[in-house]
């Protein structure tokens, strides 16, 4: 009688190990800010760290009371939402003449537009929080959302236009032949054949317009506040409260959690577009 | 009555001289085959004809129109391509009367044109489903359909049938005879096979290096090229081109003379006035092909011959021409009539 050969080899255990492994080290920070979230303020401090203890929903309380969780959550809102749907304005049409009428200089600009992102942000604060501060613009949810347009959208135009390269050129000049004007062409064929790569862009961006802190910090850290910086009021300026912290953390990541979850296949799909066939 | 006319019509790609001049009128009705060897500017002018490429100088006319710079989708012509280019997204129903659509048709209208064009191309079965679920020849099918359901100005295919098997090739090329001459629309027809040229065209137009060697029907192609290249393009196998001291009573101007491999015959030895050495027999089954070699000092011929051959490879044999079917070339390798 042959003895089925069992499926867990001694290298396929190795690897599954090392895989949780990193994994859990990775995971590590959120998870002990997910705890620490439920300890009260001397739980949190406690060396050694306390695993078993009574969760308690106190830190959220105060966090909701003491920074207005609300007014936080909606300005991320706006400013994500908005300056991702405006990114995705002009950088699909961008991508779009640059995928299918390429000129010389097409690929110098596509670089040009990526070395922008080279330059560390701090780089550029003192000339944006001027031209800022002169059009009034200084803690509005405009000035975010303008900046994190700006930061998002040579990112948003390679990502589309890899997208959109490889959508056959053929298939859109026989709609132009079919009669079709440009904005007929975009609506009926481009974007449907492009949508998966203008969901997955455009979530990406979102995330990074949510999780954004510097801009956020420097120029709307009051009234046009994000969560980042809701987040970021609990560490220096008051002692450091670990456990509300955690809280004001947890509250602000959670939405893009959930929504970087069920959008994970997307997001994997965008950025690892053209990279696999 | 000229309908599509192209007048000094060049293109440029940076400094390459991609389309050198070419004039051509082509009438309402006509099917017009541009065939050439690869790289010799027949999908760019066709593409310039359908606006995808723009015109850098001359004047194209369609219908009393000037159209040159004018959008493609202004144009009111139809293209198939050569990779289908079928929108993915939608059914073969919505595939076809998309031109219609987006041009605002009634629907009723849309339905029956859509209908009667998927009747014709046998295609009415698969309506509801999308591109990926035909095989290669329905997709064609469908490039097609979509193109006769707009009755356009004129129909221009771009090598269509490249994609397609050999069997399917020849079945649709029959198919594509059909609907010309039931349609009798006005089409341009752009291939590399010069069986199709020869099969589907009122005329064909022979291209190279992006000149117009020669606009003729097919047989005045094959039976009057115009120069060596045409002589040697048209017809297969190529036309025998041999120096003009194998032949008597040829115009003194003369350095090569062709000779299709059919106007050649096997003799007796001694009795034809070329002799060479058997170097291949091809045995096709309706023809045979002898391949010679001349005496052996590197000019070769092939000759056809529809009977069986008694003769063997390395055989010494004797050949003789049909006078009456020489093709005398100058020096600078035109036909001398």
């Amino acid at each position: 009688m042959s003895t089925k050969k069992s499926k867990w080899t001694t290298s396929l255990i190795v690897r599954t190990i090392a895989a949780w492994g990193i994994a859990l080290l990775l995971f590590f920070p959120l998870i002990f800010m997910g705890f620490t979230a439920f300890k009260t303020e001397l739980q949190a401090i406690a060396v050694p760290s306390l695993w078993a203890f009574e969760p308690t929903l106190e830190n959220f309380h105060v966090v909701n009371e003491r920074s207005d969780y609300v007014q936080f959550a909606w300005n991320s809102v706006v400013t994500s939402v908005v300056s991702t749907v405006l990114g995705l304005l002009i950088a699909a049409p961008a991508a779009y003449s640059m995928a299918f009428s390429p000129t010389k200089g097409t690929n110098g600009l596509l670089l040009w537009m990526l070395s922008t992102k080279f330059m560390p942000a701090v780089g550029a604060l003192l000339p944006i929080y001027i031209i800022f501060q002169q059009l009034g613009l200084l803690d509005t949810k405009t000035a975010l959302v303008i900046i994190f347009t700006m930061m998002n959208l040579p990112i948003m135009v390679w990502m589309l236009y890899t997208y959109f390269k490889d959508i056959p050129h053929e298939i859109l000049e026989a709609a132009r032949m079919d009669g079709a004007s440009v904005w007929q062409e975009f609506r009926h064929v481009l974007l449907p054949l492009g949508i998966g790569g203008l969901a997955s862009t455009g979530l990406l961006c979102l995330v990074l317009a949510w999780n954004e802190a510097f801009w956020a910090l420097n120029l709307g850290a009051a009234d046009a506040g994000t969560l980042a910086t809701m987040m970021v009021s609990y560490s220096s300026p008051e002692g450091l409260f670990w456990a509300k912290l955690s809280a004001a953390s947890l509250m602000a990541i959670a939405p893009i959690v959930v929504i970087g979850w069920f959008s994970q296949k997307q997001l994997v799909q965008g950025l690892t577009f053209g990279a696999v066939k | 009555m000229s309908y599509l006319e192209l007048k000094n019509v060049d293109k440029y790609y940076g400094d390459v001289h991609a389309i050198k001049g070419v004039n051509l009128t082509i009438n309402k009705g006509e099917f017009i085959v541009f065939v050439g060897p690869s790289g010799c500017g027949k999908s760019t002018l066709l593409r310039m004809i359908a606006g995808l490429e723009e015109i850098n100088d001359g004047d194209l006319v369609l219908d009393g129109n000037e159209i040159t710079h004018q959008a493609p989708s202004k144009r009111d012509l139809a293209m198939v391509f050569q990779s289908y280019a079928l929108y993915p997204h939608m059914t073969v129903e919505e595939n076809m009367s998309f031109a219609l659509r987006i041009k605002g048709e009634d629907q009723s209208m849309i339905d029956q044109k859509v209908a009667k064009a998927a009747e014709t191309l046998n295609l009415t079965p698969y309506l509801k489903r999308t591109p990926k679920e035909l095989s290669g020849g329905q997709r064609q099918r469908v490039a097609i359909g979509r193109a006769i359901v707009r009755s356009p100005k004129v129909f221009l295919f771009d090598e269509p049938l490249s994609n397609l098997d050999a069997a399917l090739r020849g079945q649709t090329r029959v198919e594509i005879a059909e609907l010309h001459r039931d349609l009798n629309a006005t089409s341009i027809y752009v291939t590399h096979d010069q069986v199709e040229a020869m099969t589907l065209a009122d005329r064909v137009v022979v291209l190279q290096a992006g000149v117009i060697e020669q606009v003729g029907t097919p047989m005045e192609l094959y039976e009057a090229p115009a120069n060596k290249f045409v002589a040697q393009f048209i017809g297969m196998p190529q036309m025998n081109l041999l120096s003009a001291s194998y032949f008597s009573g040829i115009s003194a101007d003369a350095v090569d003379v062709g000779v299709r491999p059919e106007h050649f015959t096997i003799v007796e030895a001694g009795q034809g006035s070329i002799s060479g050495q058997v170097e291949l027999i091809e045995a096709l089954g309706n023809e045979t092909l002898i391949h010679v070699c001349l005496d052996c000092n590197g000019e070769k011929l092939i000759v056809r011959q529809y009977e069986q051959p008694s003769i063997k490879v390395r055989d010494t044999v004797s050949i003789n021409y049909d006078a009456s079917h020489l093709h005398q070339f100058d020096a600078k390798g035109e036909a001398i009539r």
